[in-house]
């Protein structure tokens, strides 16, 4: 346990890119608030003012908590494919390797820093940023509202939204950090090209020869947002779930009712695929360790 | 007490380049044993297989364990410092003596620091700051402070001046080797470590040429330096490879006849850079 404590710091010492990116971005987002323009949308009494501006903070936050998460997955690939290359490229894997630390808990400690930490360190900024974000606008705007956009309910489905999306995207996603990290434990080049051109290359000789598009097709419903939404959300059209508020007298701005209408957990947990691909993405951890165990040079 | 590392028929194939060709070697506890070659020799993979860092052929113990299957345990009772200026640039001095002494059980953290501010080095600074000498010096003081009972040193002084070299070998037969430690070691500056090794092991050609104690070398083989009138003499006595040196001609015998050899001339033994060269070199022309 303790030198697993050790071996997440010293990933957090070496990519400090981690929690950079979130804070620079974060403190981006904040100075817009501070110093950038605002229009209270006219409306005839304050009470009709404050619904229509706290739905709007409701899509704003999760817009927020979206971005963050694009970010986010972004940074994480890169980190999958990058971080059992680089102390083989610098040829700081002979110190690591030095230490009594097995192959199986540095992968471990890689995986899990990309699947749970950096997606963590990203929640905890956009969180601080939207709290920031509602206090000052609030502030700036209490003449025009009459008073704060901060709820708890809101708050609280954000919270909720951001734990669900980390679960479940660290499973669905599995396969693919599986993929990644045994690329980067393999390659002794390029590899961004390397995890690309072989799955690439497989579902073109697929179709070149046989004419089918089977793996395009699992590999573009495991990779490909629609894959993820379709198993860890729901979306049923219709007025039950949506909130309309008028704006003035010829617009309106939909909401959702509620956050936790959307998150699918029974449908995730039921899935084979999601069971399937996280079988994959194990069976891929395991090659990377062993790949890991046998190449310590470039 | 059994061999500290115990090698039998220890291969290793990169593709049709045989870099171990059933080499047979061992070093017991309490040995400071120099593993010498040339470059290519096999002297590396050697000890990439010792440390568990490459898998083999042939048999290998190590502290009594399999080094490739068994690295992690291994490692809490050997270190390495199997490349010079490997510390990454990132990595701080402060947190990579927190990580060892976070990870290692064996490491102490005060003798780390010392070794540090022997060296005059402090502080949060990152390895890219630092020189080539003074990354090296980071990486022995934090080896150097893991109390391991075989320590295993591939080329340990690279990059540093002659002060520093001499400073790191007094610290390590001073300070660090005792009787139940044993020291693998690997140089191409032989002459520095001739004063301070027990044992030597030849590599050539993926093959141990020669396992021997320095003891056993000052009893096993002379040198003698003749002049032309009396080099047929002593070329009776068959040795095994000679040289010129300064209009002398030096001679080298394996288990001589010590006394015929007195009557030629001073016998001396023969330096381990000049046993080396002539083991390797090999055959009278």
């Amino acid at each position: 346990m303790n030198t697993a404590i050790w071996l997440v710091r010293r990933e957090f010492w070496e990519n400090r890119a981690i929690w950079l990116i979130p804070a620079v971005f974060g403190g981006l987002l904040i100075l817009a608030s501070l110093f950038g323009g605002y229009h209270v949308i006219g409306a005839e009494d304050l009470t009709t003012v404050r619904t229509v501006v706290q739905a709007g903070a409701l899509d704003g936050m999760v817009m927020i908590a979206v971005t963050f998460f694009v970010v986010m997955a972004i940074y994480s690939t890169w980190y999958l494919l990058d971080c059992l290359y680089a102390d083989r490229k610098d040829r700081s894997i002979l110190f690591w390797k030095s230490m009594p630390i097995s192959d199986t808990a540095t992968v471990i400690s890689k995986l899990v820093t990309a699947l749970i930490l950096v997606p963590l360190v990203y929640f905890a900024f956009a969180d601080v940023t939207t709290l920031l974000m509602a206090f000052i606008i609030s502030v700036r705007a209490s003449a025009s509202i009459g008073g704060s956009l901060w709820r708890i309910d809101t708050w609280l489905q954000i919270q909720t939204l951001w734990l669900y999306l980390i679960a479940t995207t660290a499973i669905w996603y599995l396969p693919v950090a599986g993929w990644l990290l045994a690329v980067s434990a393999w390659a002794k080049r390029a590899v961004i090209l390397w995890s690309i051109l072989p799955p690439l290359a497989l579902a073109l000789a697929e179709r070149v020869f046989l004419g089918t598009q089977v793996i395009a097709g699992y590999l573009a419903a495991r990779i490909g947002l629609a894959g993820y939404f379709s198993h860890a959300l729901q979306y049923t059209p219709g007025a039950a779930n949506w909130v309309k508020t008028e704006i003035g007298h010829d617009a309106s701005i939909e909401t959702p009712v509620s956050l936790y209408r959307f998150l699918n957990a029974g449908g995730f947990v039921s899935s084979p695929e999601t069971w399937i691909g996280a079988a994959i993405g194990i069976a891929l951890i395991v090659c990377a360790i062993q790949l890991r165990t046998r190449r310590t040079e470039i | 007490m059994p061999a500290v590392i115990e090698a039998r028929d220890l291969t290793k194939k990169y593709g049709a380049h045989v870099a171990l060709d059933r080499a047979n070697f061992s070093a017991e506890a309490g040995r400071i044993v120099g593993l010498i070659g040339p470059n290519g020799a096999g002297k590396t993979t050697a000890l990439r297989a010792i440390l568990g860092l490459t898998d083999f052929e042939g048999q290998l113990q190590v502290l009594g364990r399999e080094p490739f299957r068994e690295r992690t345990a291994l490692m809490h009772d050997a270190c390495f410092i199997a490349d010079v200026a490997v510390l990454p640039a990132w990595l701080r001095v402060d947190h990579a003596i927190d990580f060892v002494a976070g990870v290692h059980p064996r490491f102490r953290r005060d003798r780390a620091l010392a070794l540090l501010a022997k060296a005059g080095i402090t502080g949060k600074r990152r390895m890219r700051e630092l020189s080539k000498g003074m990354k090296t010096q980071v990486h022995l003081a934090l080896t150097m402070a893991i109390d391991a009972k075989l320590l295993v040193l591939d080329e340990p002084t690279l990059g540093l001046d002659i002060l520093a070299r001499r400073a790191f070998y007094d610290a390590l037969v001073n300070d660090y080797m005792d009787e139940t430690r044993t020291i693998l070691i690997t140089t191409h500056q032989v002459e520095e470590v001739e004063n301070l090794l027990t044992d030597v092991l030849f590599i050539d050609k993926g093959r141990i040429v020669l396992d021997s104690s320095l003891d056993d070398i000052a009893t096993r083989y002379a040198a003698i330096a003749v002049a032309t009138d009396r080099l047929e003499a002593a070329r009776a006595e068959k040795p095994f490879y000679e040289r010129p040196l300064l209009g002398k001609m030096v001679l080298y015998y394996e288990q001589p006849n010590f006394d015929q050899l007195a009557a030629l001339g001073e016998v001396h033994t023969p330096t381990i850079a000049d046993l080396f060269v002539a083991k390797l070199s090999g055959g009278v022309e």
